[in-house]
């Protein structure tokens, strides 16, 4: 295996001609290349894989799946520019199928999973109880409606790309995200009303 | 229009989803009804909540497995030759037994007589023996096997019943199958 360069090491380029570069070089075979353009995008990848699946392992076979039809696509993806776009609707696809595949778990509270290690306690519990929050309404969504609330109000892109996405129309999208955050709305509500 | 027929400008409206001119609409419905502000603002401070819970950092560890997973599966993806190699090297050593077996198989066996010639430690004195007359029964010849030929079988002949729609009509076809052998 090619030596993997560390993220320090790596030229300081950013946008879509960094990307780009990264796409090229690791086309040509260049692993560390192929590992930055993986570091670059992780974000992307294993938080919306979380949000639509729930749970930290599902989303890491998710994202695993991701990079991986990514390194085999790299060849078509020379015209296509816009690789946060490709990976977000690969992402979705992947996660439609792993739900449909294996149906969320109702009983499994793992709030920890996101707490680094060596937080402040007072702090995580905070934290513990937003993610609590964040995972169980998410849940009363419909795959749709999650979908387009996770793409929309989580990870802020716009109705046209969201509708782009999940290839279906605006206006579907935004039926989706009213419906949703209704729910939403709701939940917190209730939930937070129930602890007070 | 009733507050209920609102509720879906209000929530499109939270989240930055309308043009601006329903977006005016709406700010200037909300300046009038208490009750649709409660609903704007309730919608909002849930978008807040889960923007804040999900902007919180995943743990480094968790992109870390995703990546060395990925570069793993990646690396032996790269490598399909050393598969072939590996099954190259397996069926070039099945071969090479298999012919070893056939050639022994086919080999005959072969007797091999050591004379060995016994070492005496030391002189004995023997005394001399009278010759005796040694009596070797002679061998008898075995008497050849011989196989009887069988009597021929009765063949007895093929017989093909065919049976058609009509029960009182019933085909047969016999075949004599002593003829077929001539």
């Amino acid at each position: 295996m090619t030596a993997l360069a560390s993220p320090a090491m790596a030229p300081p380029l950013d946008g879509t001609e960094a990307a780009t570069t990264m796409v090229e070089a690791a086309r040509s075979g260049d692993l560390a290349a192929f590992d930055s353009l993986m570091r670059r995008h992780e974000r992307l990848v294993l938080g919306t894989a979380l949000r639509l699946l729930g749970k930290m392992e599902d989303a890491q076979d998710a994202s695993q799946e991701v990079f991986l039809r990514l390194y085999r696509n790299l060849g078509k993806l020379q015209a296509s520019p816009n690789l946060a776009g490709w990976l977000y609707r690969v992402t979705v696809n992947v996660c439609r199928d792993a739900r449909g595949r294996r149906p969320e778990e109702t009983s499994v509270e793992a709030a920890a999973e996101l707490v680094s290690p060596g937080a402040d306690p007072q702090q995580t519990a905070t934290r513990n109880e937003r993610q609590r929050v964040l995972r169980l309404s998410l849940r009363l969504l419909s795959g749709q409606e999650r979908a387009a609330l996770v793409l929309r109000d989580l990870e802020g892109l716009s109705t046209g790309e969201v509708a782009e996405i999940l290839g279906t129309s605006q206006a579907t999208v935004r039926s989706q995200i009213f419906q949703a955050r209704i729910k939403i709305k709701g939940f917190v509500e209730r939930y937070f009303r129930r602890r007070a | 229009m009733n507050c209920k027929d609102w509720e879906e400008r209000i929530a499109l409206s939270a989240g930055g989803d309308l043009d601006p001119a329903l977006e005016a609409e709406v700010r200037q419905h909300l300046a009038e009804c208490a009750g649709c502000r409660g609903l704007a603002g309730s919608i909002e401070d849930s978008l807040t909540l889960l923007r804040s819970a999900h902007e919180e950092p995943i743990a480094a560890g968790h992109y870390a497995a995703v990546r060395a997973r990925v570069l793993d599966r990646v690396a032996r993806e790269r490598r399909p030759w050393r598969r072939w190699v590996w099954a190259a090297g397996l069926a070039a050593g099945l071969a090479v037994a298999g012919v070893f077996l056939a050639m022994r198989s086919a080999e005959k066996p072969k007797v091999f007589v050591a004379a060995v010639r016994p070492r005496v430690a030391q002189e004995v004195p023997v005394r001399p023996v009278e010759p005796v007359a040694a009596t070797v029964p002679a061998r008898r010849p075995r008497p050849r096997r011989t196989v009887a030929p069988r009597p021929p079988q009765p063949v007895e002949p093929l017989v093909v019943k065919l049976i058609t729609n009509d029960p009182n009509v019933v085909i047969y076809w016999i075949a004599d199958r002593k003829e077929e052998k001539e």
